[in-house]
């Protein structure tokens, strides 16, 4: 009883008193609450969450690692082969975490579809403005003479983590050995130029996207598709149509026979993947 | 009504959290690189303000001022606010999973967010009632969310311009803060004219 008066009128106690019975009931009530509104998680996600690379680049189509190891933990993701960044390696390593046969991971690169160098297409006015794509781009669709072509300024360099893309002779290249497929440059580009291409030695594609009649076309860059249609003709396995005045190949059925690449009259075909600055478009 | 009406513009406009009181700098600063990220901490800002000051004011009043301790408001605040965001956490993780895919991850950025803090001892100072402290919460929430959406903006834009290279980075964001801070100078007089 008298210790009840003493905290009471005692002008230390009972401050302290109120302190530390707030801090008690509001550690009891988060004690309840975490007992009550506990999210178990699934101690899969954690060992899958080991087994990916951890570069969180979102190259799988979620938000990061820890967000694919949760899909794949609780199920609602079947497929263990979309890391892009690790490759083989680490499909198969998920595969052994959820107790599946390992899937074989059909590796992608991105790729460029422009060619137009600074010897191939023109200015069309002198651009002083900030030094990047999409600034560019926002000025009369950018200074190359080409308005589907790429801009050099490297937006899509900027954007990748794993040093794969550079500029090179004014447009932007892929170095297909750094590339991983994480699907970044792809949204960076002003032009919708990068798309991603199985990664074969022979990957043969149109690496154009210039949509104008051929006239046009050719004057605006010496190797534009100019929609002559001999690479449709010569094409076996009829993997190529004509879309909008370009010709697109289909990747999935190109048998990479080369046929197109020796008919088209302005090397607007190209065969191959770069390796790096200074590289030719070479088999891997 | 009018009287709600005067607090709520007033905390939004004139007296802004951020802008005029200059709270929340820090998250105001760090989360404006995007309009997205920006409007998800607001929304949990906003969420999380109206559930501390329903849980604070009664505390001030009910129990620290009855027992001439209102001294003690700062540091039971802080305690409250950071337990209550905690609870709110693991509730909304459990019960509201996309609510918590929203703001979750803006959640224990706030739990110790001066704004918050802020806002409860002005409403304890200017000797609100409950709901004028509620609406004072609310209009403070939807401040921030202006001043954030508004700085976002400024910023993405800013993304593409060409700045010098000693300005780079924090240098022109503060500028561009402080010139955003002075045209809701704008605002002052505002609701002399339009309720007085």
């Amino acid at each position: 009883m008298n210790f009840v008066i003493l905290a009471i009128t005692n002008p230390i106690l009972l401050p302290a008193l109120i302190g530390a019975g707030i801090a008690l009931l509001a550690g009891i009530v988060i004690l309840l609450v975490f007992r009550f509104f506990s999210v178990e998680v699934n101690p899969l996600q954690k060992t899958l969450e080991d087994v990916l690379p951890g570069v969180n680049c979102g190259g799988c189509g979620y938000s990061g690692c820890a967000a694919y190891a949760a899909a794949l933990a609780d199920g609602s993701e079947p497929l263990t082969t979309l890391c892009t960044a690790g490759g083989q390696d680490t499909a198969t390593a998920v595969a052994e975490v959820m107790g599946v046969e390992a899937g074989t991971v059909v590796p992608t690169v991105a790729h460029v579809y422009c060619q137009g160098t600074t010897g191939n297409t023109a200015e069309r006015y002198v651009y002083t403005g900030p030094r990047n794509c999409a600034a560019a781009a926002s000025l009369f669709s950018g200074p190359n003479s080409c308005t589907y072509g790429c801009l050099g300024f490297g937006d899509c360099v900027a954007v990748c983590e794993f040093n794969a893309l550079y500029i090179e002779d004014g447009i932007a290249h892929v170095n297909h050995e750094n590339c991983t497929a994480c699907g970044k440059c792809v949204a960076a580009c002003p032009k919708l130029l990068i798309e991603m291409i199985p990664k074969h030695e022979l990957a043969t594609t149109v690496t154009c996207k210039n949509c104008w009649p051929a006239k046009a076309a050719r004057q605006a860059c010496k190797v534009a598709c100019i929609a002559c249609g001999r690479c449709v003709k010569v094409c076996p396995v009829n993997a190529i149509v004509m879309e909008n005045n370009l010709a697109v190949i289909d990747q999935e059925l190109c048998i990479h026979c080369g046929e197109c690449v020796k008919v088209c009259p302005t090397k607007a075909i190209r065969e191959g993947l770069l390796k790096g600055p200074g590289t030719r478009p070479e088999a891997v | 009504m009018k009287e709600f009406l005067i607090i709520l513009f007033s905390v939004i406009l004139i007296d802004n959290l951020v802008l005029s009181r200059f709270l929340g700098v820090c998250s105001f600063l760090g989360l404006t690189k995007s309009v997205k990220n920006a409007m998800g901490m607001s929304v949990a800002v906003i969420f999380v303000m109206l559930v501390s000051t329903a849980v604070t004011y009664p505390i001030y009043w009910d129990l620290l001022e009855p027992v001439g301790l209102g001294y003690l408001q700062t540091v039971v605040f802080i305690l409250v606010i950071a337990s209550v965001v905690q609870v709110l956490e693991a509730i909304i993780r459990k019960g509201f999973p996309p609510l918590y895919k929203a703001m979750g991850i803006y959640l224990p950025l706030i739990t110790t967010n001066c704004a918050i803090l802020g806002v409860m001892l002005i409403n304890i100072q200017e000797t609100y009632s409950f709901m004028a402290a509620i609406t004072s919460s609310l209009g403070a929430g939807v401040g921030y969310m202006l001043a954030m959406f508004l700085f976002a903006g400024v910023r993405e834009k800013m993304d593409k311009a060409d700045i010098p290279e000693f300005m780079d980075g924090l240098p022109i964001t503060l500028m561009a803060a402080a010139i955003v801070s002075v045209s809701f100078m704008g605002f002052k007089g505002v609701i002399e004219n339009l309720f007085g």
